[in-house]
């Protein structure tokens, strides 16, 4: 008779969580803390940390996204809803530019026959495209949710709490798969990835938008100094916590480089892996298919 | 904090002038308007009770984390049930809970379910 001890093999196993050294379980827990102690500020922060350019890197993420009006998209770890709002905005100007060239091309039809075609696009929110915002943490899908209601968001667009290694959805139900800034604070990270590939459909894509390795070394001493001098004191000033930020420039030290993380894909089954830096590396978009 | 209290104030003004305006444009004009005024302030509780609606249209996507099985929405106690492994996934505020973590066990008989760990 073999005698195990009764800790789970999650309390066991021992992760990083930015610099210290937790077990998996407590990874998981902590990171939700400080998700949910920023979520109210989250936006804010972005902006004062990385000065706007956050928005850059996220509307360059879209522009290779570059989608097309049908497409189903699962923002995974999407928080506060950046990239599906951008995701709208995107497929709402195609369809706009579609629809002006279906008319144009329309002119010698009856006043009801174009009344109509008005009419079929109407029903049709964003012309069949669907945005799911899945995020592991309660708090920062009730800020996402409002600011959509605001902004008026709200068709074509589904808000669900669920995590990112162990996905509510089916196989083979999506067009794109996107993470923006959420894979470096995912417990397993090739489990995630699994995931992402699994819930793709064939054909699909997985664009993940990621803090990297700088390649220049005068600029990552730059970065570095940045990065710990300047972020946490801004993280107390403006959301009154230091500890998370300076958890959140820990972990994006601890996230594997480039070509690491793009063997993680290649070993789930992506292909036509590949990165583009931007920022010299501070920032990289991963994509790879499934095929 | 302050900051808030004074956006929130800011807020509050606005909203106040803007009915303020509404009703002044409604008092000259006659019933027509002041019909319309009924239907705006209608539309902004409507727009409250969405903002709590479960908008269905995500459960073609949505399956059980743990079974990969297809769910059924209860509309009653706002859940989606797995009626094969017994569970429930709450519903607040419109927005669908899948973390297996926080779903509630359902006994068999439906008529009295019983909360899980």
């Amino acid at each position: 008779m073999i005698i195990r001890g009764v800790q789970t093999d999650a309390d066991e196993r021992k992760t990083h969580f930015g610099f210290e050294t937790v077990s998996e379980a407590e990874k998981t827990e902590k990171v939700y803390k400080v998700f949910e102690n920023v979520a109210k500020k989250y936006d804010i922060m972005n902006d004062a940390m990385s000065l706007g350019i956050h928005r850059l890197w996220k509307d360059r993420l879209l522009h290779v996204m570059n989608p097309v009006p049908g497409t189903k998209l699962l923002d995974v770890a999407g928080g506060t809803g950046d990239i599906t709002f951008r995701f709208v905005d995107y497929v709402r100007f195609r369809l706009r530019c579609q629809t002006r060239r279906e008319l144009k091309s329309r002119q010698s039809l009856s006043w009801q026959q174009i009344a109509e075609s008005y009419g079929q696009n109407e029903s049709k929110s964003l012309g069949g495209s669907h945005a799911i915002v899945c995020d592991i943490n309660k708090q920062m899908l009730k800020v996402g949710k409002q600011k959509a209601q605001s902004l008026g968001y709200t068709k074509g667009v589904s808000w669900v709490v669920g995590n990112a290694e162990e996905l509510p959805f089916d196989d083979n139900k999506f067009d794109v798969y996107t993470i923006a800034f959420g894979i470096r604070n995912v417990t397993h990270i090739s489990q995630a990835l699994e995931e992402a590939y699994r819930v793709l459909k064939p054909g699909g894509r997985f664009l993940c938008l990621e803090f990297s390795r700088v390649n220049n070394p005068f600029l990552s001493r730059l970065y570095d100094l940045y990065s710990f001098q300047v972020i946490p004191v801004l993280g107390e000033v403006i959301a009154g916590d230091w500890k998370s930020y300076q958890y959140l420039v820990e972990s994006i030290r601890r996230f594997p480089e480039q070509e690491e993380f793009k063997a993680m894909m290649e070993d789930v089954g992506f292909l036509k892996t590949e990165y583009h830096n931007i920022t010299s590396g501070v920032v990289a978009i991963h994509s790879g298919f499934k095929l | 904090s302050f900051r808030t209290m004074l956006r929130n104030g800011c807020r509050l003004a606005l909203r106040l002038n803007a009915r303020l305006v509404h009703v002044v444009s409604v008092i000259p004009t006659g019933s027509r308007q002041f019909s319309s005024t009924i239907k705006r302030s209608s539309d902004n509780l409507k727009g409250k009770e969405q903002n709590k609606a479960f908008d269905t249209s995500v459960l073609e996507y949505l399956v059980c984390p743990l079974s990969k099985k297809p769910l059924r929405y209860e509309e009653s106690t706002d859940e989606l049930i797995n009626e094969e492994l017994g569970i429930a996934y709450p519903v607040i505020d419109g927005i669908p809970n899948m973390i297996p973590q926080d779903a509630r066990v359902v006994n068999r008989n439906e008529d009295n379910p019983v909360s899980g760990p």
